[in-house]
């Protein structure tokens, strides 16, 4: 086991932009702007299933932000490393091992959407939305940035040019950002659909994300099929990586 | 040291190295020539286990660089064409990851004296983004030996860089080779060739065209050459004996000019260039 070397890069860049403010607020006001637009002007004094609207959405928020922040650091650190800087055959030429790299590269990603996903829980708690308090949110929440990470190192890898991770961002991450109960539920929406979206990791974190946030019990079904998800997009990480000799 | 039989690369249709059958000695520079495009770096990348061959084998120091990647890894040491150091980071950091992803003890000392070997040690701790062309080289190569690799592989080590940094990268391969380590390089200068290797191979459209130390391809071909120019084209001639080259510009009625042959002379000679013989 060798992935601190890897880890370690990543932190040391993150690191370094964190210093520089402008980074922090650019990566903060996306999801901001959300829970202030359905948070707070949409949403107000309005309630779904029983609770005020804030309540529903800072942890569906939580759950797209967390998300997006895990893949795209990664998607993009990779392909750019690999395709522009060549900087990734450093790691490929070293002894460490495709589950090293893999393993270095997605505790960073989770470090990043944890980062940029708690900058949402604070501020709801700001604006009333209240503090998770079930240790059950902390293993959802970082589970859902372990699985993004982990697709985040497979598109990094796949991708043949710098746009290519953005076409599957647009196509797959964007509508499930919006598609999978992060701003409304899903059980007005029709059978075929629900049953559809019932095979998104997403849908299953932001379901369980809100029930723990709420102080509801968890489903156990939807956290197996994110550790389900999990376990197969790792492998499927650490085989792309295998093979990225061919 | 490197071995391999019917070495072969296909990228799609293309071929990139067709059936590479070479032998490198321990404790030689070996210098791989070619015009672009001619499967240098593919070659290279196979020995370094980043791309995998189509066909035929290759070994270093007895390991197959397929089947045992793993060990392969911890022998050799790499320094590819694009300069590939982080550019986020400093010299510091870039040095010390490398040492992690190898594992060594006693980094930071380790750091210290590549560093002022490089003499660098000044810009230890300057993003690699403020760096010259020259500099960024030499703190390649300082990484790519910092593991103490025992066969190392520089593809294009000197290109893009002015002559005084040139000679530096020189003088780093000869102190290097004396060390004992086995160099392979790449490079489409050459002079280069020339100065450095005890042998080179010259690859053309993937395969291996010739094989020798400098003297015997330039025996090959001819030791003397002379140029003339014929309707506004350069022709060069080569001939086996300073005599036959005397009596050969001795017939011509303008000015020509009678030189020694150099490897360069070989290279377009054998890739398909204009010399008659």
């Amino acid at each position: 086991m060798n992935f601190y070397p890897i880890f370690l890069r990543e932190m040391i860049i993150f690191k370094r932009r964190l210093l520089r403010l402008g980074y922090l607020f650019s990566s903060m006001i996306t999801p901001l702007l959300y829970l202030l637009t359905f948070g707070l002007g949409l949403g107000r004094g309005l309630s779904v299933e029983g609770v005020p609207y804030l309540m529903f959405v800072v942890p569906g928020i939580c759950a797209m932000s967390s998300m997006t922040n895990s893949y795209t650091w990664i998607a993009t650190s990779i392909s750019v490393g690999r395709l522009h800087f060549k900087t990734f055959d450093e790691y490929l030429v070293s002894p460490a091992t495709a589950r090293d790299i893999m393993l270095g590269e997605v505790l960073s990603g989770v470090v990043r959407g944890l980062f940029a996903s708690s900058l949402i829980l604070v501020a709801g708690s700001i604006f009333g939305a209240g503090f998770p308090q079930s240790p059950i949110f902390l293993l959802v929440w970082v589970l859902n940035c372990l699985i993004f990470a982990c697709l985040g190192v497979v598109f990094g890898f796949l991708a043949k040019s710098h746009e290519d991770t953005a076409t599957f961002s647009n196509f797959f991450i964007i509508p499930m950002a919006f598609f999978c109960g992060t701003f409304f539920p899903i059980d007005k929406l029709p059978a075929f659909i629900k049953t559809f979206l019932y095979f998104l990791p997403l849908t299953h974190a932001c379901k369980a994300l809100r029930t723990s946030f709420l102080g509801q019990e968890v489903k156990i079904v939807s956290l197996g099929i994110m550790l389900l998800f999990f376990a197969l997009c790792f492998y499927l990480g650490v085989v792309t990586i295998r093979r990225s000799n061919r | 040291m490197i071995k391999t039989k019917g070495l072969t690369k296909y990228f799609e249709k293309i071929k990139a190295v067709d059936d590479l059958n070479l032998e490198i000695n321990e404790g030689e520079i070996f210098g791989l020539l070619g015009p672009n495009g001619a499967g240098k770096t593919t070659t290279v990348r196979m020995f370094n286990t980043l791309t995998l061959p189509t066909s035929g084998t290759a070994e270093i120091n007895g390991l197959d660089v397929v089947k045992e990647a793993t060990k392969v890894k911890w022998l050799i040491g790499v320094s590819p064409q694009e300069m590939n150091l982080d550019q986020e980071l400093t010299a510091y950091e870039n040095l010390r990851l490398h040492g992690l992803l190898y594992k060594m003890k006693e980094i930071e000392q380790r750091i210290d004296e590549l560093l002022s070997w490089s003499g660098l040690a000044e810009r230890r701790d300057s993003l690699l983004k403020t760096f010259s062309g020259g500099m960024r080289r030499r703190l390649l190569v300082a990484r790519s030996i910092m593991h103490r690799p025992k066969v190392l592989f520089l593809d294009e080590p000197t290109v893009g860089l002015d002559p005084q940094a040139r000679r530096q990268i020189w003088d780093i391969i000869r102190d290097l080779n004396r060390q004992g380590v086995t160099i392979l390089l790449t490079t489409h200068y050459i002079e280069e060739a020339e100065l450095l290797c005890h042998r080179v191979g010259i690859l053309s459209h993937g395969k291996l065209i010739a094989l020798g130390t400098p003297e015997e391809l330039k025996a090959r071909v001819g030791h003397f050459v002379v140029e003339s120019i014929d309707d506004g084209t350069t022709n060069y001639r080569l001939f086996d004996s300073r005599k036959e080259a005397y009596n050969f510009a001795q017939q011509r009625t303008d000015d020509v000019l009678i030189r020694e042959s150099n490897l360069e002379d070989v290279f377009i000679k054998l890739t398909g260039g204009r010399i008659e013989k």
